[in-house]
């Protein structure tokens, strides 16, 4: 794809996204109520803000799973190559996988795994 | 290929093997283990570095990622004495009552940022630098924070990994560029193909300002003083000893092999920053109250003196260096090894607290003032040799000019160490620090310190030691 | 795919994304924006290296796997850097910058 094309892409993907919403801002009945404005959660008037606290026990389970879910981006190259590499490369994923196991032993250990 | 050219990596894998027993120690033993814990790790910390001095031989891993040699072998014991020193000073700290449901993590964490440092220093391309230089700040950054419910330590915390992720950053940008000049991330192909194009220049130069962040000099030093007083004594001394030295050891041997082909330029970046950041170093250093903030600016200006060593670009800057580094690590240590047990014990970290310590706590000032010679470089200590091997190795490479520069900024800094031993020795106070007896590990630390600012200044063979392995441009 | 698109293109992408990055660094007064525009920077780097890769060193794949590492560095370094921002939080009952400046010259 050259950039020329590339260009006339986004030209249309924007008249074409603009035409449909002023189409659809002219064509429907118009009614104005407080109602309206009003953010909607399952049909029941709102209780409080929306800017709330999130329990902390959020931001743990969210970082042990930020790390974790990372480390995979090192097994699947040798997962592509695992049968060329032998056996001393699935030892060494042996021992990578042992230390992630600690560091899960670990959180497990100081409560991190619990929900409060 | 057999599993012994493994060995090659061994100060890496016995780090290694003592952290995850460490980690396993923790998992096991129930209930407060601090007690166990403490002793535990410093023997097996002991041993390691004892383990590290057994000679080794040369080599390359990994297909080049990894290498060793005798001068990062020498390098890696230097740092290991550091951080055994800081084991045994951080003893009694770590047995505070806040201090126990965590003591091991202190262990783990150190243990990891030291092998870290080990990767680094013996990296043979851009990707295993990288990593290891990670693993040496990112733990850091969580020990700065490891006092919980100060608000300082927290801030120091947030400001190291801050500033240490923009500066790698910022590094890894240069090193993009590098790779694009180049095509290779490996050191020695890297060498051979820089010719001090535009763009390499510019790779060069944020590769620099990542290294200068580290290594805190001027105009990238502004986390330093904040991260020093906020953070731990321990974590301080840390900081400002086991991590600055290893990242001044990569860059020497980077400086050496990969940017050879760069020498005129660099050159010119170290003169003018060298001179900066022994300048304002001292400036800022010597309107500082607090003892903490007082040695980060201190040791900002060592960093400009160790540039002095690196510039002539010959094999006796390398060795300076390396044993400039040696002798700062027990000034340092004993330094801030006498502002921590003061600390631990009173509380107190400000210059005027320490009106008429003499008086009440005499050993201990004596030490104080023996350490901070040693900073000024006042000839009959340890410190004198070390900054005159620096000048000397700056000379030699015709940089006179910076010489008389360096010279007039040792004098300068000789007024602020000196204001510190007056404080102690003339000034009188009416509520002097009362006289205290510090437990059996705070002076066991001191001792060594002492005893290797005395060693290291009257034998000349850990210098020719040192020498034999260096190498120049 | 990119085919037709020079290298430049990609190059000029990091260059912005980079700056952008170390502008929103030294600007913002949010600890976590703070934190996005480091991870801006990383992502530079990772363009930069990954179209150096394709256009001009096709036949290895060494900075692809530098950015794999990267990738996984950066996930370590927000996981430390949000713990401590929680930490923060929970000291100052904020995360502006401002409000964490105990210590100054």
């Amino acid at each position: 794809m050259s950039s020329e094309s590339l260009i006339l892409f986004f030209i249309v993907g924007a008249v074409f996204v603009g035409a449909v919403l002023i189409f659809s801002s002219l064509v429907p009945p118009k009614s104005k109520n407080p109602q309206k404005s009003e953010a909607y959660e399952c049909g029941i008037p709102t209780t409080g803000i929306t800017w709330l606290q999130f329990n902390i026990g959020y931001y743990l389970f969210a970082i042990l799973f930020l790390v974790f879910d990372v480390e995979t981006v090192f097994v699947f190259p040798w997962a592509v190559v695992m049968k060329e590499l032998g056996m001393i490369a699935f030892v060494e994923i042996i021992i990578f996988f042992v230390i992630l196991g600690l560091g899960l032993l670990y959180a497990w250990k100081k409560h991190a795994l619990i929900w409060e | 290929m057999g599993l012994e050219q493994y060995l090659l990596m061994r100060h890496e894998l016995v780090l290694t093997l003592i952290t995850l027993i460490i980690l396993i120690a923790e998992l096991c033993i129930k209930g407060d283990n601090s007690r166990k814990i403490r002793p535990f790790a410093i023997i097996l910390f002991f041993i390691a570095t004892v383990v590290g001095f057994l000679p080794l031989g040369e080599g390359s891993l990994f297909g080049g990622m990894f290498q060793t040699n005798g001068m990062i072998l020498i390098m890696k014991n230097v740092l290991n004495i550091g951080v055994l020193i800081i084991f045994i000073q951080s003893y009694t700290w770590l047995g505070n009552e806040e201090n126990k449901i965590k003591v091991s993590e202190f262990f783990l964490l150190m243990l990891s940022t030291l092998i870290g440092m080990d990767f680094m220093i013996s990296s043979g391309d851009f990707l295993m630098f990288y990593i290891g230089l990670e693993l040496a700040t990112i733990p850091i950054a969580s020990l700065a924070a490891y006092e919980r419910t100060k608000t300082k330590s927290a801030e120091a915390g947030i400001k190291l990994i801050l500033s240490s992720a923009l500066s790698s950053g910022i590094m890894l940008y240069g090193i993009s560029m590098l790779y694009g000049t180049t095509g290779s991330i490996y050191f020695s192909e890297v060498a051979k193909s820089l010719h001090s194009s535009n763009l390499q220049t510019l790779a060069f130069i944020f590769f620099f300002s990542g290294m200068a962040f580290k290594i805190s000099i001027v105009p990238f030093h502004l986390w330093t003083a904040d991260v020093y007083e906020g953070a731990p004594i321990s974590v301080t001394s840390y900081l400002s000893v086991i991590s600055k030295g290893a990242a001044v050891f990569i860059f020497v041997i980077m400086l050496f092999t990969v940017f050879r082909a760069m020498t005129a330029m660099w050159q010119d970046v170290l003169y003018i920053t060298s001179v900066l950041t022994m300048t304002i170093g001292n400036l800022f250093a010597m309107r500082q109250k607090n003892l903490k903030r007082f040695l980060a600016f201190s040791s900002i200006s060592q960093a400009g003196f160790i540039f002095l060593g690196m510039i002539g670009g010959n094999e006796l800057g390398m060795t300076s260096v390396v044993y400039f580094m040696l002798i700062y690590i027990f000034s340092n240590l004993g330094a801030f090894g006498v502002v921590s047990a003061i600390a631990n014990r009173t509380g107190k970290e400000n210059r005027d607290d320490y009106d008429g310590l003499y008086l009440t706590n005499p050993k201990l000032s004596l030490l104080m003032m023996i350490a901070l010679f040693s900073l000024a470089g006042i000839p009959p200590v340890a410190g004198f040799f070390g900054k005159f091997f620096l000048f000397t190795a700056a000379a030699k490479g015709g940089f006179y000019m910076l010489v008389l520069i360096g010279v007039l900024n040792t004098i300068i800094s000789l007024y602020y160490y000196l204001l510190v031993v007056k404080a102690m020795f003339i000034n009188k106070s009416e509520t002097p620090i009362q006289y205290f007896k510090s437990d059996g590990y705070t002076r066991l630390g001191l001792i060594i310190c002492f005893a290797g600012i005395v060693f290291t200044g009257l034998f000349s063979f850990v210098f020719e030691y040192i020498r034999v392995y260096a190498f120049g441009v | 795919m990119t085919e037709g698109t020079p290298l430049t293109y990609f190059l000029i992408l990091g260059t912005i994304m980079f700056f952008i990055g170390i502008y929103g660094f030294l600007t913002r007064r949010n600890l976590i924006t703070i934190l996005m525009s480091v991870e801006l920077i990383l992502n530079s780097v990772n363009i930069n290296f990954v179209a150096f890769n394709k256009y001009l060193y096709p036949d290895k794949l060494q900075g692809h796997f530098f950015t794999l590492f990267i990738i996984a560095v950066a996930a370590a370094e927000a996981a430390v850097a949000i713990a401590i921002i929680i930490n923060i939080y929970r000291n100052f009952n904020s995360i502006n910058v401002e409000d964490a400046d105990e210590m100054k010259y």
